[in-house]
């Protein structure tokens, strides 16, 4: 018998690298010169929102979805923004850190907060995007701030190189994500997305379990919200850029073969779909079309690409 | 050496009480029958017993020691393994990260699947494993932690023979070994052949233990009704000349490599069996039947007149109507057993008027008190029984009217006193003039229930038996592709 599952993972991946490249290769024939510098600025447009996407998409596979997340990145681009002006290197590298664990704190209290009140993590995380959102504009509430620029260079890169951005995407991929796929708290969080029962029968600690999901997805965040910072070289705390920061997360994963059910899918595809995401605003400005239109196309992409998985879902059932 | 003490175990949930004061003993080597009918507290012991949820008082003590579990991977640990009806295992994962997940060691695990004679990848996602196959991973996947106690709940129900076979010989080199098994069941038959003890539960109370043996099936079944009776065959009525007539017809029906031209009639007033190991097309066929899955060629006939099923509302529209084996997929668990009942008697969408809820209710009201439903959980099916919710399924459509039943397995993991509730029930719909086209995986119950059988074989209707004939031995054979004279 064939994997059907594996295979439909396999050409949903197929198809957004295809996807992928086919706006990449348009992209880059509109720019007049393309470059590294080009490839870089585009990684860097798209690298808060591809951790912001992988963060997500890593809760909807534990069976959850977080509404706050946008929120949660902006809080840590708002309180690293106001912290880091004007500092040394070493400094900012501490406020970064200390940023990460405040913000997988956030996360880990959200998953608590879903697991003893029993309440859909739909309606905690909109709630708790409030109260975040909130927080971040007493403390920083006016846009503006910055940061050390040696340590906004560690996802900028100084010069044309579009190694760092790169490596602000591919480090926490393979750092986080990889070792965490391996590892015995990244089968049950496949385990409770995927049948919660079932994982609590394997012995699976659901509540702990759920804890660690949403620390983690604050942790993305938290990244998140720190490039933010290093590519802005400021912060603002305004709620209509985490509301739309968390929508762009959650079409992200779907576009990147997250199963809304949970328990199926990677962080690779994501990371691709943050890129389209990307990629058709940019595209569009290009040709100096109404930025309107790109979300309609987007938005009627987004039903295509989903359209498509479901189609190849109902292949594969059928075959079987 | 493995002792099982359990002293006056009890646990309620809210007002029900599952288990009142529940004693029960397993000496080390020996293979445990714990029975009793739906709703007796088999369930909640077991599920004590394992760590899923914890006691309101007594004791259980492992050879001497006074245990406690707050997770099945402590029971596990400490060893008490289960095996469920539903297999623990995750479906989205492939069957290695699964083991991971358990902490269970690959090559022992693969050894005892070697010796059950399956092969499986361990890289295959659990979800398109085959249920009967999964059943005996995740037994397997009990036996590689080295259980003392290993506790097998309905794990036969629905499993071909050959499995079964394999299962019940698992649980004898267990026992050997000096371990012991509880062995959970509805198939009393198996019961006096592999067990050495059994207990019964009734209302949460242990009533009766005792060493099986022959005729063990009498005392069971008595113990487990209480003052009720044993079932007894359905009396039939006599057929009228007219009950000749034929509802359905059903010409060479194909699909696929499961289906390979079947053909049968239902006759208005039978109760017409069907018997076959499992993963022979029936549940293709029933589902063809029910209007879920289109046939590649053949034809369906309703009252002589040729009809093709391309939405299951077609087939209740022609008076068509289907009780699935997995209550599940016909239920809606959060609702109440009202909506339930009632969900199939709005007509269609075009009837734009408000719902009549007097007449409902009364509709509602008959098939309660007809199919003698429990409502004490009426708020929610999901809390229900399975036999209640059982009866849940066969009463939409005594609510909503049908002229052919298509009953798949409606018994399996149901205890006898509904079994015999649910027969008599199939034999007062035929005796109205309906039809019931009934499949069981437990062939004994062909001749309790119906008029007529037929044999389905590797796709094919290899034998038609008039219900005299039906006896298990027969049926056996036949279900085996032996040729009957």
């Amino acid at each position: 018998m064939m994997n059907q599952l594996r295979l439909r993972e396999r050409s949903w991946t197929l198809g957004i690298t295809a996807l992928f490249l086919i706006l990449g290769i348009w992209r880059s024939q509109q720019l007049p010169h393309f470059g590294s510098y080009e490839i870089k600025t585009i990684i860097l447009g798209a690298v808060p929102i591809a951790l912001l996407a992988m963060g997500q998409s890593l809760i909807i596979i534990g069976g959850g979805i977080n509404l706050a997340i946008g929120a949660e990145a902006l809080l840590i681009n708002c309180l690293t923004a106001k912290f880091m002006n004007h500092t040394s290197f070493v400094h900012s590298l501490l406020i970064g850190i200390l940023g990460l664990a405040c913000s997988v704190l956030v996360g880990a209290i959200t998953g608590w907060v879903i697991s003893i009140s029993g309440i859909a993590d739909i309606v905690v995380t909109l709630a708790t995007s409030f109260v975040i959102v909130g927080l971040a504009m007493v403390i920083f509430p006016i846009p503006g701030g910055g940061a050390n620029i040696h340590f906004a260079h560690l996802v900028t890169g100084g010069g044309k190189s579009f190694v760092f951005p790169l490596f602000a995407i591919m480090v926490p991929y393979l750092v986080i994500w990889v070792p965490l796929y391996r590892s015995r708290t990244g089968i049950s969080i496949f385990a409770i997305g995927s049948n919660k029962d079932a994982a609590f029968l394997s012995g699976v600690d659901v509540t702990r379990t759920r804890i660690k999901l949403y620390a983690f997805g604050g942790l993305f965040a938290g990244l998140s919200g720190i490039a933010l910072t290093c590519v802005t070289l400021s912060g603002s705390a305004i709620i209509t850029i985490a509301n739309a920061a968390t929508l762009y997360s959650v079409a992200a994963s779907v576009l990147g073969g997250i199963a809304l059910a949970g328990g199926v899918g990677g962080l690779f595809g994501p990371i691709l779909a943050s890129f389209v995401i990307y990629f058709i605003p940019t595209i569009m400005l290009g040709y100096g079309i109404d930025p309107a239109y790109s979300q309609i196309i987007q938005g009627a992409l987004t039903i295509l690409v989903v359209l498509a998985g479901g189609w190849l879902r109902l292949r594969a059932k059928r075959s079987k | 050496m493995s002792h099982l003490r359990i002293e006056q175990l009890a646990k309620t949930y809210g007002p029900v009480s599952a288990l009142r004061s529940a004693n029960f003993e397993i000496l080390p080597g020996e293979i445990h029958a714990l029975l009793g009918a739906n709703g007796a507290g088999k369930s909640t012991l077991v599920k004590i017993l394992t760590g899923v949820t914890s006691k309101d008082s007594g004791t259980i003590a492992l050879n001497g020691e006074p245990i406690h579990f707050t997770s099945p991977d402590e029971a596990r640990k400490n060893g008490v393994a289960p095996v469920f009806q539903d297999p623990a295992l995750i479906p989205d994962i492939s069957l290695r990260r699964n083991l991971k997940l358990t902490s269970t060691d690959e090559k022992r695990f693969l050894s005892y699947l070697t010796n059950m004679e399956i092969s499986v990848d361990v890289n295959t996602l659990v979800g398109l494993i085959e249920l009967p196959i999964l059943r005996m991973i995740d037994l397997a996947r009990a036996l590689s932690h080295d259980p003392e106690i290993l506790i097998l709940d309905e794990i036969t129900a629905a499993l071909p023979i050959d499995m079964a076979d394999k299962v019940i010989k698992i649980m004898k080199e267990h026992k050997e070994s000096g371990k012991s098994v509880i062995f959970i069941s509805h198939r009393l038959a198996e019961i006096e052949h592999i067990c050495d003890r059994a207990t019964v539960l009734r209302d949460g109370i242990d009533v009766d233990t005792f060493p099986t043996g022959e005729g063990s099936e009498e005392r069971i079944v008595t113990s487990m009704l209480g003052t009720q009776s044993r079932p007894a065959p359905v009396s039939k009525k006599a057929k009228s000349a007219e009950a000749e007539e034929i509802f359905l017809s059903v010409e060479e029906l194909r699909r696929g490599t499961s289906l390979q031209g079947i053909t049968f009639t239902v006759k208005k007033g039978e109760v017409l069996g069907v018997a076959a190991l499992e993963g022979q097309g029936q549940d293709l066929l029933f589902e063809i039947l029910a209007g879920e899955v289109k046939p590649d060629s053949g034809t369906l006939k309703v009252s002589g007149e040729a009809i093709k099923f391309s939405h299951p509302m077609d087939a209740i529209s022609h008076g068509i109507a289907y009780v699935p084996g997995d209550r599940k997929t016909a239920l809606l668990p959060q609702r109440s057993i009202h909506e339930n009942l009632a969900a199939t008697t709005f007509k269609g969408i075009r009837n734009w008027g408000r719902i009549n809820r007097t007449s409902e209710s009364l509709k509602v009201a008959n098939a309660i008190s007809n199919l003698q439903i429990d409502t004490r959980a009426a708020s929610q099916v999901k809390q229900l029984s399975g036999g209640n919710q059982q009866k849940v399924t066969i009463g939409r459509w005594v609510t909503t009217g049908f002229d052919l039943l298509l009953c798949f397995d409606p018994t399996r993991g149901i205890d006898v006193g509904t079994k015999a509730q649910i027969y008599s029930l199939l034999r007062t719909f035929a005796d109205e003039g309906h039809s019931v086209l009934l499949f069981t995986s437990e062939l004994r119950e062909i001749q309790l229930a119906c008029d007529r059988a037929i044999i389905i074989y590797e796709g094919k209707v290899h034998a038609e038996l008039p219900i005299e004939k039906c006896d298990e031995s027969s049926l056996l054979s036949a279900v085996h592709g032996i040729v009957i004279a």
